[in-house]
Order: structure tokens, then sequence, then C-alpha cells
């Protein structure tokens, strides 16, 4: 008896001193290695002639080493584009071997964090421009500003102000648009609406350029058996690319700035926003969205679309390659029909940018790359893998499809159309209104109750 | 190996009253050793850096707030008020309940029932290979059995065309997007992993009940189902607290699945303490509701493998913390009986497989 | 006995339960072999095979699901015999109580580890390193192999211990040259389980390692799900080479399987 206790007595007292070791704070004692000092001085201790020199760095003087590249640009063109300037890039640069690490959307997103947080990063990652993910990387100070190597290589000039702006954060990562620049875009990307050429032929419609237009266009469609919209949402973000086609056509493009990047002076309580939530609401009840989407997985939705299944699909322009390549001359694109403001207000803005980690051991060629990736040479080569640059897409050549989503990206950028995705606008709006639009779409959560429930949060970020 | 001549003076010497008395207590044979503690160092060492430290450094994550990148707060006990009262986190707990009953329940009583049923003959050819097949499942990654199941509660996928084949078009649905139907679509999934392990389990322990029983039982008129409930039930006790300990552990662990087929969707009703540890963790950047949370789901399995193993132990538990008890029952299972038949056993006894383990078990 | 009726009907019972059991995986080989793009000709498709090892990168992820395996077992094997070996053959102050605490270990699930020790790994610079990934896995399986060990030697004979110190054999000695060839089957037992459970693990490899060069092959086959948009055929090949090496290894030697699970091996 008195052994036992003597032995739990020891034990307790030994677990005891391990606690007290074990009861530091939780990063107290890292905070220079995660933070911006840590990360610094690492990386200066073995590039400091490098930063030296930032001025007029030559890649090919940087020695043997290997460039860790993380994409999200899976899907066939781009993928294609991707490896194509790879290629060249090592081509160009013989000393610098480039390894490439892709993976879908969602799968570089739940890895990303760990990673950019590790000593020994990626060199070049793709880091979404919101505050979900690129802000919180800022405010960590996890991501390299650009801005010196923007002087450097021209990038002022090349990206204009409404493209880099997408990409710019104050130091802390509170003030998104403005401060300084964390990233550059390869693509230029909208959600916008495809169609089916034979469909709208067999309906006799034409492509449906207002709201009333296309609400005829989808009753047309439902009354002749087809299938209206073709849609999948068993990948959480989906839902954000239908909702903001429908809201775009009630609500106006400020409102949607500000709810969008989680700026004053909005709600998500006024009236055109009700307006949108029942609309979308209704289409579900009309069936106008294919049956079962809440289970459909996102790629399988919009290969029954190439096979057929559905007269519209709202989709972004990370598609065109994929349905070029499976419809040919059957697919056509629009902006999203005009609503209440009378514009064409369309959702979207750049690709996923590419950034450089604090922790990169190779900023320099990091640096080298993302321009190599961007210049005019590239926008060429993306074009031509059948996708859309984000600058300089009236000088590439292009015909079908492609010219289709050309021309609704000059028009949108000459007519100041774009508004930003939904999700940008607090660094956890991404998980709230992926589940809320879910919960709104599958009947779980009145049209009411979904705005309040992201009003909520929208009042918190901006404090009002 | 020891010489004949070896193996008898061990006999003469296992008579001395200090063997004898040894052999009574509990503790283990042997004399005592202090290079005992040269043998344990390596596991002990690399038991408390990787298990036992941070776990409590998991205790000290969750009194603070921390983003896992800058500076933290103490905030005391805020998570674990956030755990239950953050009606998403509350969520994921009631949705492994429901998943226990997925995957410990109804496997548990299938597999009973199909091994009372087989057992039943005295001899059934090939039940072996029907063995092996029905265990299989226990033994794919579970990412692959994702893969397979997301494939089949697709919304055209073999389950919905099944369904709508025999004419039940109403019951076909996206499965895994339908609010209803997608927490027990995975629930389901850890039926199909779990049910073999519960027959296989069950049918070893049944294998070791005598006929004689049964007969007699027949004898007195008793049916199937009398026979079952008193002579088949209780005989399996042991076995019984393995099986739900496994599967019970099993949901409550649930991540894989989850992280492969839904993300924790349609809206949250997937979502299960795992993968909210992990979301938290290293996704929005929560990591002290994330340790809270870890730790509470700990508490569960540690609490729920206690209270099963009290319902398989006999009432003659071995003695100890109160706490181990039933954990001890558990793992030893009676390996630990007084050696009676260890001096005894003809060493011959080892070379086939397993002698070492069931020896000790048969009742 | 039993009558005819009812031994056709447990038959019946028996394929039931088999073909479900057998079902998903029947149909992932048979998607695995099936045409990729639609319109190509039918047939058996080997080649989807050999697609899915180069688009998925799965050479990659073997290798490192294999070098990982090799160390968990290896390690843990060797660490539980020793440990097992005392705990179950010496006598020794302490030796209740941290068994115990070992076997409280058991029960911890990987959840509660992974948040603390992946941080406090990342603030000494061991993530994204082998270790990371292995050191884990060992103390898991350590906690496990160690109750089992000690189960094995407690009832190996003693006899046979003391003959062997008779015949002048150290404890060493006697530990290797006669107690571990003699429990040999226990011994296989517990490495085709820790083999299961490291090839299996998904989440320590997830969060402690985030290069390309240390990812294990589920992680890569959940990534290439994602990854791999056009079509299943793949990405079911992908899954048919992730799912060989334990399914061969379980048929193989299932009985070494089915008995641990018996036995109440829990992880």
């Amino acid at each position: 008896m008195s052994r036992a206790t003597r032995k739990w007595a020891r034990f307790v007292a030994t677990a005891g001193v391990v606690a007290l070791i074990a009861a530091c704070a939780p990063g107290s004692d890292d905070d220079g290695d995660d933070g911006d000092a840590g990360g610094d001085t690492t990386a200066d201790a073995d590039g400091d002639a490098d930063a030296d020199a930032d001025g007029d760095t030559d890649p090919s003087d940087l020695g043997e080493l290997t460039l860790v590249v993380w994409d999200q640009e899976v899907r066939g063109g781009q993928s294609e584009q991707i490896d194509a300037l790879n290629e060249a890039f090592e081509a160009e640069y013989p000393n610098i071997t480039i390894e490439r690490v892709s993976r879908s959307t969602d799968d570089l997103r739940t890895t990303l964090r760990l990673a950019l947080s590790d000593d020994d990063a990626p060199d070049v990652v793709q880091a979404n421009n919101g505050r979900t993910d690129m802000g919180q990387y800022v405010a960590s100070g996890l991501l390299e500003p650009l801005d010196s190597y923007a002087g450097t290589y021209g990038w002022f000039d090349r990206f204009p102000e409404s493209v880099r702006s997408l990409a710019m954060y104050s130091d802390d990562g509170e003030v998104y648009g403005d401060g300084a620049l964390y990233g550059l875009p390869q693509m230029g990307e909208i959600v916008g609406l495809y169609y089916s050429k034979p469909k709208l032929d067999e309906l006799g419609i034409d492509p449906p350029a207002t709201h009333d237009e296309f609400v005829a266009a989808l009753e047309a469609a439902d009354d002749a058996g087809e299938l209206p919209i073709q849609f999948g949402n068993l990948n959480p973000f989906a839902g954000i690319h239908e909702y903001g086609f429908v809201q775009n056509q009630f609500v106006d493009a400020e409102t949607i700035r500000n709810l969008g990047f989680g700026r004053p002076g909005s709600s998500w309580l006024e009236p055109e926003s009700v307006e949108a939530t029942e609309t979308i609401m209704d289409w579900v009840d009309a069936g106008y969205f294919t049956d079962g989407f809440a289970g459909l997985d996102y790629d399988d939705s919009w290969q029954q679309f190439t096979q057929g299944e559905g007269v519209f699909l709202v989709a972004g322009t990370w598609l065109l390659a994929d349905l070029d390549g499976a419809m040919g001359d059957d697919v056509g694109f629009i902006l999203p029909p005009a609503g209440a403001s009378g514009q064409n207000l369309v959702t979207g803005g750049i690709s996923i940018p590419f950034a450089i980690p604090s922790n990169s051991d190779n900023k320099d060629a990091a640096a080298a790359y993302i321009d190599f990736i961007t210049n005019s040479e590239a926008m060429a080569t993306v074009a031509d893998a059948g996708n859309l640059p984000v600058v300089d897409a009236e000088q590439q050549e292009a015909s079908g499809l492609q010219a289709d989503v050309f021309e609704a990206w000059a028009q949108a950028g000459a007519e100041d159309l774009l508004v930003p995705y939904l999700d940008y606008a607090t660094p956890t709006f991404y998980d709230t209104i992926t589940a809320a639009i879910q919960d709104l779409l599958g009947g779980q959560r009145a049209p009411q109750d979904f705005l309040e429930h992201l009003e909520a949060e929208y009042v918190e970020q901006v404090g009002s | 190996m020891g010489s004949m001549a070896g193996t008898h003076a061990a006999d003469r010497a296992a008579d001395t009253p200090a063997t004898r008395r040894r052999r009574r207590s509990s503790g283990p044979p042997g004399e005592p050793r202090r290079l005992a503690y040269l043998y344990i160092l390596p596991a002990v060492a690399v038991f408390a850096t990787f298990i036992g430290f941070p776990l409590v450094r998991s205790a000290t994550f969750s009194f603070y707030e921390w983003d896992g990148l800058g500076s933290s707060t103490w905030v005391g006990l805020a998570n674990y008020t956030a755990v239950f009262s953050d009606p998403t986190l509350r969520g994921a707990f009631f949705h492994a309940l429901v998943l226990i009953v997925f995957y410990a329940v109804i496997p548990v009583s299938l597999g009973l029932l199909l091994a009372a049923t087989m057992m039943r003959a005295r001899r059934m050819r090939g039940l072996g290979l029907f063995r092996v097949l029905i265990f299989l499942p226990q033994v794919v990654p579970m990412v692959v059995v994702a893969i397979a199941w997301r494939q089949i509660y697709g919304p055209e996928g073999p389950l919905n065309s099944l369904l709508r084949g025999v004419g039940l078009d109403g019951l076909a649905r996206p499965w895994l997007g339908d609010y209803t139907w997608a927490l027990p679509s995975v629930g389901l999934v850890g039926t199909w992993v779990g049910t073999g392990l519960c027959f296989v389990l069950f049918l070893a322990g049944m294998a070791k009940i005598q006929r004689e029983l049964y007969e007699a039982a027949r004898l007195d008129g008793a049916g199937p189902l009398r026979e079952f409930f008193t002579i088949t039930l209780p005989s399996v006790r042991g076995e019984l607290a393995v099986a739900l300990t496994l599967t019970v552990i099993a949901a409550l662990k649930t991540f894989d699945l989850v992280y492969v087929m839904t993300s924790g969707g349609p809206g949250n009703r997937t979502a299960v303490p795992s993968y909210e540890v992990y979301r938290h963790a290293f996704l929005i950047g929560e990591v002290g509701t994330a340790a809270a949370l870890a730790l509470v789901l700990t508490a569960i399995v540690f609490v729920a493998t206690v209270i099963i193993n009290r319902i398989g132990d006999d009432g003659q538990g071995p003695a100890g913390p109160p706490a181990t008890r039933g954990i001890r029952a558990l793992l030893r299972r009676r390996h630990d009986d007084p050696p009676t038949t260890v001096t005894s056993a003809p060493s011959g006894a080892l070379s086939t497989p397993a002698a070492s383990d069931e020896g000790g078990r048969r009742r | 006995m039993i009558s005819r009726t009812e031994r056709i009907a447990n038959y019946a019972i028996l394929i039931l339960f088999a073909t479900i059991a057998l079902y998903p995986v029947l149909m992932i080989i048979s998607t695995a072999l099936s045409p990729d793009q639609i319109g190509d000709s039918g047939g058996l498709h080997f080649g989807n095979f050999a697609e899915a090892w180069t688009q998925g990168r799965f050479g990659s992820y073997m290798r490192t699901s294999a070098i990982v395996a090799v160390l968990v077992v290896g390690l843990s094997a060797l660490f539980s015999i020793m440990a097992g070996y005392a705990f179950g053959t010496m006598r020794f102050r302490g030796s209740e109580v941290l068994f115990y605490v070992v076997l409280l270990g058991i029960m911890v699930p990987a959840e509660a580890l992974v948040v603390a020790l992946y941080f406090d790994l990342r603030s000494v610079g061991l993530t994204n390193t082998l270790v990371a990934i292995v050191a884990p896995q060992v103390a898991q399986s350590v906690a496990f192999g160690t109750f089992w060990m000690r189960a094995y030697f407690r009832s190996s004979s003693r006899e046979v211990v003391e003959a062997a110190r008779l015949d002048g054999a150290g404890h060493w000695r006697t530990l290797w040259r006669v107690l571990v060839p003699m429990g040999r089957p226990a011994i296989t037992t517990m490495l085709v389980l820790i083999f299961m459970w490291t090839w299996n693990e998904f989440l320590i490899p997830l969060v402690m390692a985030t290069s390309e060069g240390l990812r294990t092959a589920p992680l890569g086959l959940a990534f290439f799900q994602g990854q791999y948009t056009a079509g299943t055929a793949l990405l079911a090949a992908g899954a048919t080479l992730v799912a060989l090496p334990v399914v061969l290894v379980y048929l193989f030697l299932q009985r070494h399987f089915i008995r641990g699970m018996v036995e109440g091996a829990v992880k």
C-alpha cells in the first residue's frame, strides 16, 4: 500500500517537473524564428551578396540552386503552360532547377499555411489573395513584400493598378488593396456564363444580355426538358461563384466591393441582397440546377456539361482550355447578364498570385522566376495554352471560345465591371460563406438567416 | 536453447519456496535487475518525448489564444468554453456520437448475429476463406476506402443506379451532399469497415465455447434465441469489449474519411472532432481551441474505453489504480493470470502460432 | 448438427457479406482497368497503372512510404522487444507504474499529439524531416508493441530462460538467441500490425511534412484525387497501387492480422 503510494507520488512529482518545463507559452520563444526577424536573418546570412546586388541581379550568377515552386494550376491548359514556362526558364538559366509541386486549389490551401511557416519553405507559392489566405500570411510576416523587385523588373509598368491592388496589403495585413505588393498573377480570371450553342439554337434564343432575358432562357430551357444550369457543389468553393453570379445581377458594384474586400460602408441586409438570395432559392426550387447538385463533384459537373447536360454553366475562365478542348465550337462565353445596376458585373480579377515566402532561401531567383512567368512572352504562352493572360490579352491571337473570353475580359476592364470574390472579406470568411451557401441551397438556412449570418461576420471585420 | 538437463534443473528450481511465492504474487517473474532500466530506456524515451511531452504541451497550448505564428495570449479556460458552446464544435461531438452507432453498434450487432449463425453449424467448409474476405476492409488504407465510396455515393454512382434499377427512384439522392444523409453515408462506410472485424472476433470467441453446453441446452428445449442469450453472448463478453473498444475509438477518431469525402460538408453536417482539430490548428489558426478540442477528445476516448471494459470485466479484474483497471482488463485479458500452466508447458507448444497468447485466454 | 436448409442459408449469408465486403475493392480495380477517356476502345487498360504511376508521382510517394514503414517497424520492434523483455521477465522498481503509463499511451489518439508536436518540432527545425514523420509513429507503435511483447515474454517458459542461463547465456543472448526465435509468431503478428498502421497513416504525415519528397502514398493519393480532374480510371489505378502492398501482406499473413485484432490490438 505505502509502496504503491510512494511510487505514485514519485510519478506525480516527475510529471510535475515535466509540466513546468512544458508550461512555457506557445510561440513565446520562437517568435523570432517565425516572424520577420528570424526569417530575414537566415535568408540574409546566405544571401548577403544577393541582397546588395538587388538592383540588377542576373539569375545566372546565383549559382546552382533548386527552386521549389508550389502551384495550383492542375487543369489541362494551365498545367501545360506552367510546364512550358518552367522548361523555358531552366533552358535560359541552366544553373537553376525547378522542382514543381502542383495541387488542387483546396489541397494547396490546406497545406500552405504549414509550409510557409516552416524554415524549409518553398521558394515560390500561389497564395490566394483574399484576407483568408494572403492577408493572414502577410499579417504573420510569412510573405516577402515585392516592391523592391517590382522596381527592378518594372512590374509597376507591366501591371495596372487595378491588377496590382488585388495583391496589395499593409504590413499588418489589415488594409487590403493598398500598401506593399505581395504577389503577381499570371492570368485574368472572371466567373462568367458558359452556354451550349446547339442548345440555345434549339431553344431559338440568343445569349442573354440582361437578367430578364436570362430568366426567360432558364424558363424556356426548363420547359423544353433541358437542364437550365449545370452545377456541382460538393466542393465547397463552387457555391461562391454561383451565388456571386446571381448577386451581381441585383446588387451594385460599390456594395459588392465593400462586402468582398471587407471594407466598411455596406451591409448584407439591404433589400437587393435579400432579393438576390431569394432568387437563387427560387431557381433551386424550380429545379433549374442539376438534380443532386449538393452531392455532385465540381469536375464531374463540368464534364457533364461537355457531354450535353445543361444549357448554361456558371464558371470561371480557369475552365477555358478544358471546355474549349472538349466542346470546340459548341460552347460560348459571356459576362453575367446585366441586372438592376444595368452593368454586366462580373466576379473575378486575377488568378491566384505567385508570391515569395519570407522563409525562402532563394528569394532573388524566386523573383526572377515570377518575372519570367509573367512577362510579355509568358503572356503569349498563356494565350497559346488556351488561357486568359492577365495583361496584353488584346495583343494575342484568339478564336472561338477564347475570343469570347478575351472580349468579355476587355469589356470588364474597360467598363470597370469587376467585383471581388466574396470570400476575400475576412480571415475566416472562406469557411463561413462556403458552409453558409451550402446551408442556404440545401434549405437549411432561410435567406434572411443566411444574410444575417454573413452580416454578423462582416460587421465584426469592419468594426462598424 | 537449453538442454534437457537444464530444463529438469529449472523444474527443480521452480519448486523452491521462493519461486513458489513469487509465482503466486502478481509481479513479473525473474529476479530484480537494474539492467531492466537499460532495456526499457529506448522505449520509454521515445514514448516520453513523442507522446507524454506533446500531451502536456497540448494542455499548455489549450490555455492560450495563438494563431500558430505570432505571439500568444493567456486566455484561461476560454478555449474549453468554446469547445462546449460553439455550435460547430458541439455539432462535431454530436456527429461523433452518431458515428458510434454506425461504426460500433451496428457492426457489433451484425457481427454477433453472423458469428452465432455460423457457429450453429459445427463445421463449415470454406469458413476460413470467407473470414479472410469479410475481414479485408479492415486492412485497406482509409484513403482508398474513401475514394471508392465517394464514387459509390456519387449522384450517378452505383448506389443510385441500384436504387433506380429496382424501382426505388425516390430513394436515389446525392448522398454526400444531402443534409440528412451525408453523415449516415459516412457512417455506413464505418459499418462496412468494422463488420468484418467484429465477425472474426466473435467467431474466435465462440469457437472456444464447449459444445456440451449447447447440447445440454437443447436437451432442455432451448431455442436458438435462448441459446444465444444464455450461452453464446455471456461467453464472448471479453470479445465484445475488444470489439466495442476498437470500433468506438475508430468512430471517435474518424479523420481521413471526412478529409477525403466531404471536407465536413454539406454545411458542417459531417464535421467531426478530429477534422475540427486539424482545421482549427492548421487552417484557420486557432491553435488553442484545437488543443482544447484534442484534449477533450482524448478524455472521451479514455472514458469510453474504461466504461466499455467495465462491461467486459467479469468482476475479478486485477487490482491497481482504478482508472486503469478497465484498460488493464482489456489489454491483459488474462495474459497475466498466475502462470500455473507455464512451468509445465512443453516448450514445443510455443512453436505453434500464438500458443502463448491463446494459452492464457482459455477458460 | 444443423439442417441442410440452414446450411445453405448460412452460405447464402456468408456470400452476401463477402460480396458487400469485396464490392468497393473490385469496383476500384475494374475502374482502374477501364478506358480513361470517353471513346477509348474497350478491353483492359493495364496502361492506366503506368500512366497513374508517372502522372501521380506514385514512385516517389511509395518510396517514402516504404522508407517510413521500414524505419517505424524496425525501430519500434527493436524497442518493444527490449522493453517487453524487461517488463515481462525482470523485476524492478517502478515497473508497474511505467507499464501502466505506456498502456495509457495506447489510448492517446494521434489528434491529441500532432498539434503540440508540430509546433514544438517546428521551433526546433525538425518539421519537414523524416524524423517528424517516423518518431511519433514509433512512439505509438512502441506503446502497443511493449504491451504485446510483455504478454509474450510473461507467458514464455521460464525454465527455458533459466536453462539458457545455466548454459552460461547472458540476458542479452538469452533474449536474442532463445526467446526471440521462439517468439516468432507473436513477433510476426506485431510486425504486420505495425506495418499496416504505418502504411495507412494519414494525419501524421499530412501535418509533419510539406515537402514533396516526404509525402507518403496515402497523401499522394488524396492529392491526386483533387489534382486529376478529368476522369476516374487513373485515380482508381492510383488507389489500387497504394492499397496493393498492404493487401498483399494481408493475403499472405492474414492469420497474423486477424489474430492481432482478435487479441485486442488498439491503435
